[in-house]
């Protein structure tokens, strides 16, 4: 009784530090179990190794770690990224959604040991290590925590508004910057043919149930020179039958069109007919 | 020269290193390479507990069978002998590191051989500094297999870019050149055997550390071969039939995992196409894929 008082008027719950924000030591049966770990630009690679790559290729800051754990040494680690704007934290939150949403942030997913969620200009993760799935509950409890902890909340790219809105599969559309986010998003070719890098911002969204209406990706590059050379890259090794004017049918019947407008690159990828390709391309509006 | 890959090759079905489907393009290695699946469907527990024993007895078989020995110790010697120092390169990723029982087993087999305990280390993250590594005769590579991020598999190749002194060097362009880790001075004349866990291999990578137990399925094998590349290629195999299986075939192919075909096409390091790979299984066949 005497606890619950005390919990209820929140006095001798101590709180740890994660990254700035106060989250509480324990939660259930599961206390903080060490000191907060944190890796910068520099050192990403030594908690990560190849998946630093997604990160880096966004403006990401650091990444704190608070790994929490039961009276069995199973652990739930918790990953608060500082992605220093919260178009950012958006970005390497939509790269990659399968799960879910379960109201945590300003945008989540939740599923099989795994929570995610981004707010203001951090990105989230919760993760039960173990295979036991009774501890997932505790990974929204821990979540939800971080939610409250952080105050400020910030906007989606601005970009995402270049995406027809018709038909649009919302949660599906993503904003990233490289070519290693692009061939997991969605592969266009082994090469970088349209010379993504650290200068450029995309946005992906998908039409219609898993794409079946088609696709959009658009670039947008330093200037309007870069985007010339990037759009005749494409042209060059993707639809060569093609000097941009028309759409292609590529070898599975789906249709391929692209144009480019100032220093925008706009392509319209699996559509199911020529006339979606160019309706759908024809919808891009940069006005 | 290999031509650029492009998604309209895998609708062709052209790309054929990656599927594996076709041959279209000439390869440089002369000799055909034979890669062992073993599987024992008791290798993992109602729990999905591993069980040291069976593991024992599927890389007895796997080895035996690879280089066509009577004994498990006799095919060990066709790779290490008494008076070498050995190392056992594993991977201790947290989320799915080589199961000890295999390390164990993989080590029994070292000291059955009669290199003594003081010669064998297994090791990962610190191998460059490891002195046992730095003066070893012969190195056994073992690791699991997944899906990786960049390089679409993590398989036996990618397992030695801890012999580098920089692993981000090897990222660019889908780790396109990560079978030239083979020539680091570290490694090169020294490997002897390559061993994929596909005890629980993972398919498919998701959240920050490209882990999610749904995409871990208890396969309960082992692949074992001396050519890296063509252990990998029948890796590859593995995972776009599972990825077919469960995701459909439009997400067959892990993202684009090109090292596989340009350790072969490019630098001539063995065999990525599947016309040119023996494949030997044995054990369990249940649900085998490939």
């Amino acid at each position: 009784m005497i606890a619950l008082l005390l919990l209820a008027l929140n006095i001798g719950v101590r709180d740890v530090n994660v990254c700035g924000l106060s989250v509480p030591t324990e939660f259930g049966e599961w206390r903080a179990a060490e000191e907060e770990s944190s890796y910068d630009r520099a050192t990403l690679y030594d908690y990560m190794n190849g998946g630093a790559e997604v990160y880096l290729s966004f403006d990401y800051q650091r990444v704190c770690v608070r790994r929490f754990v039961d009276s069995d040494d199973n652990e739930i680690v918790l990953d608060v990224y500082d992605m220093g704007s919260s178009a950012e934290a958006f970005g390497v939150f939509s790269v990659s959604i399968e799960d879910p949403e379960v109201d945590i942030g300003q945008g989540s997913e939740f599923g099989a040991g795994l929570l995610k969620f981004w707010k203001g200009k951090y990105f989230v993760s919760v993760v039960n290590q173990g295979i036991d799935e009774s501890a997932d509950q505790m990974l929204l409890e821990i979540g939800r925590a971080v939610d409250e902890a952080i105050e400020s909340t910030g906007p989606e790219p601005e970009m995402l508004q270049l995406l027809p809105p018709e038909g649009l599969n919302r949660r599906q559309s993503s904003y990233f910057h490289s070519n290693v986010i692009l061939s997991n998003r969605f592969f266009i070719a082994a090469e970088n043919l349209l010379q993504l890098s650290d200068e450029t911002n995309c946005v992906f969204g998908e039409y219609g149930e898993m794409g079946s209406g088609g696709s959009v990706l658009i670039v947008e590059y330093p200037d309007a020179v870069k985007a010339v050379e990037a759009h005749s890259s494409f042209i060059r090794g993707y639809t060569p039958e093609t000097d941009g004017s028309s759409p292609v049918q590529t070898e599975n019947g789906n249709w391929t069109y692209s144009r480019i407008t100032d220093r925008y690159v706009s392509i319209v990828l699996e559509a199911p007919t020529e006339e979606r390709a160019s309706a759908l391309l024809s919808s891009i509006r940069f006005n | 020269m290999v031509r650029k890959l492009t998604r309209r090759d895998f609708m062709k079905g052209s790309a054929a290193g990656v599927l594996g489907a076709t041959v279209a393009l000439p390869t440089r290695q002369t000799t055909r390479s034979r890669v062992v699946l073993v599987r024992d469907e008791n290798a993992l527990d109602a729990n999905s507990a591993f069980n040291g024993e069976v593991i024992q007895q599927m890389l007895d078989d796997a080895v035996m069978a690879l280089f066509e020995e009577n004994t498990p110790v006799d095919a060990f010697r066709r790779m290490v002998s008494a008076n070498q120092t050995v190392g056992i390169k594993t991977n201790v990723w947290n989320y799915l590191p080589t199961p000890p029982e295999l390390e164990t087993a993989i080590k029994q087999r070292v000291l059955d051989v009669g290199v003594s305990e003081g010669r064998i280390a297994i090791d990962d993250r610190s191998v460059r500094n490891n002195p046992i590594f730095q003066n070893a005769d012969s190195i056994i590579n073992v690791r699991p297999l997944r899906t990786h991020y960049l390089s679409g598999v993590s398989g036996c190749m990618k397992n030695l870019i801890m012999f580098s002194d920089s692993q981000s060097k090897w990222h660019p362009n889908s780790c396109a050149d990560l079978g030239l880790l083979v020539n680091l001075p570290e490694v090169s004349g020294r490997l002897r055997l390559h061993i994929l866990s596909v005890l629980t291999p993972q398919y498919h990578g998701r959240g920050p550390h490209h882990f999610s137990r749904r995409y871990v399925w208890n396969y309960k094998g082992l692949l074992v071969g001396t050519d890296v590349v063509a252990v990998d290629a029948v890796a590859l195999q593995l995972l776009m039939a599972k990825r077919t299986e469960v995701l459909g075939a439009a997400r067959a192919l892990p993202p684009v995992p090109i090292h596989i075909e340009r350790a072969d096409k490019v630098h001539g390091l063995g065999n990525s196409d599947m016309a040119n790979i023996d494949l030997i299984k044995l054990g369990w066949q249940e649900d085998i894929l490939i």
